[in-house]
């Protein structure tokens, strides 16, 4: 899995944003909201990466359980697949 | 021919009377460098006459230099807040949401209501952030009123309006200020230039006061949104 191309992430006013350029501008005119969690997944997607890859990279980063980490990662792929901005 | 906009001396070649008349108080004639050169080029023309199939070319000449003028903006610490902006006692207030909100209505509220108030630009102010504040300037690119002054304010607040039966005011979080302004600019395509962008609005978020005003179209509209941000920038 991967971010599409020409999304970038930001820390403006210390709020992680996703805010589209170019061509992705066109299809997708709105702008991403994450929360850190969902920043470090980003981060992780944006250089691509299988979903067990997601799973211990976000175990590695915060002391949660595998469970936790597991809804969390599928809230966040459901949400970022619904909005278009990652593709398999 | 130069002018100075915003603190930025442009070389424009202006072709029609719309424009002319409006950039007219923004000629500079004075020795110094350009720093930006912006032209109406065909390709740019046809461009924009793809976007906008029925109007003439006045109008066309009119919006592109806008456009173009207010993305070079971005490179000297600037920025497009769409907004209606009025200058009372010293300082530049912006009242900015989507067409058809009433933004103009409510700074003319303001004109009524405090005699000397003025308006600064009606629909597009520039915003720069400067090494000694943050401030507002009037462009001669100020939508369908026209209304503009060449001056530079410090912005005492941005307001993001609401229609309501009554009128409040309140501040609201750097998170809704964030999205308020990204929603009322022109965003850029190219990656290095959305940077730029982003830095703009940090600093904006992180220092000039941000609120929500609802409110009617009575005069006491344009005294609450007054006392709720006199004072506090």
């Amino acid at each position: 899995m991967k971010t599409k191309k020409g999304f970038m992430l930001r820390k403006v006013a210390d709020k992680n944003i996703v805010v589209p350029i170019g061509q992705a501008s066109v299809d997708f005119n709105g702008i991403i909201n994450l929360n850190d969690t969902g920043a470090f997944l980003w981060e992780q997607l944006a250089k691509g990466c299988s979903y067990d890859e997601l799973v211990s990279r976000l175990l590695g980063e915060y002391d949660v359980s595998e469970e936790v980490a597991k809804k969390d990662i599928d809230a966040f792929l459901e949400t970022a697949r619904n909005a278009g901005v990652i593709e398999d | 021919m130069k002018y100075k906009i915003a603190d930025i001396i442009v070389d424009l070649d202006v072709q029609y009377p719309r424009l002319k008349k409006q950039i007219a108080p923004y000629e500079y004639d004075e020795a110094a460098n350009v720093n930006v050169e912006i032209r109406l080029t065909e390709a740019l023309y046809q461009a924009y006459l793809e976007t906008y199939p029925d109007i003439e070319r006045e109008m066309i000449e009119y919006i592109a230099l806008g456009n173009e003028y207010y993305t070079a903006l971005i490179h000297f610490n600037g920025m497009l807040i769409h907004s209606s902006c009025v200058v009372y006692d010293g300082r530049a207030y912006l009242f900015s949401a989507p067409c058809g909100t009433g933004k103009s209505t409510h700074t003319q509220l303001w004109l009524k209501r405090f005699p000397d108030a003025y308006i600064l630009n009606d629909d597009k102010p520039a915003i720069r952030i400067c090494s000694d504040g943050i401030f507002a300037y009037g462009t001669p690119f100020s939508g369908k009123t026209d209304l503009n002054v060449n001056e530079r304010v410090p912005i005492g607040g941005i307001c993001m309006v609401e229609r309501s039966e009554t009128n409040s005011i309140e501040r609201i979080s750097d998170e809704e200020a964030l999205f308020g302004i990204l929603d009322q600019t022109v965003r850029p395509q190219e990656e290095e230039i959305m940077d730029k962008l982003l830095r703009v609005i940090d600093k904006i978020v992180r220092n000039v006061p941000v609120y929500r005003l609802k409110c009617n179209m009575e005069l006491e509209a344009a005294e609450v949104a007054y006392n709720g941000m006199k004072g506090v920038n």
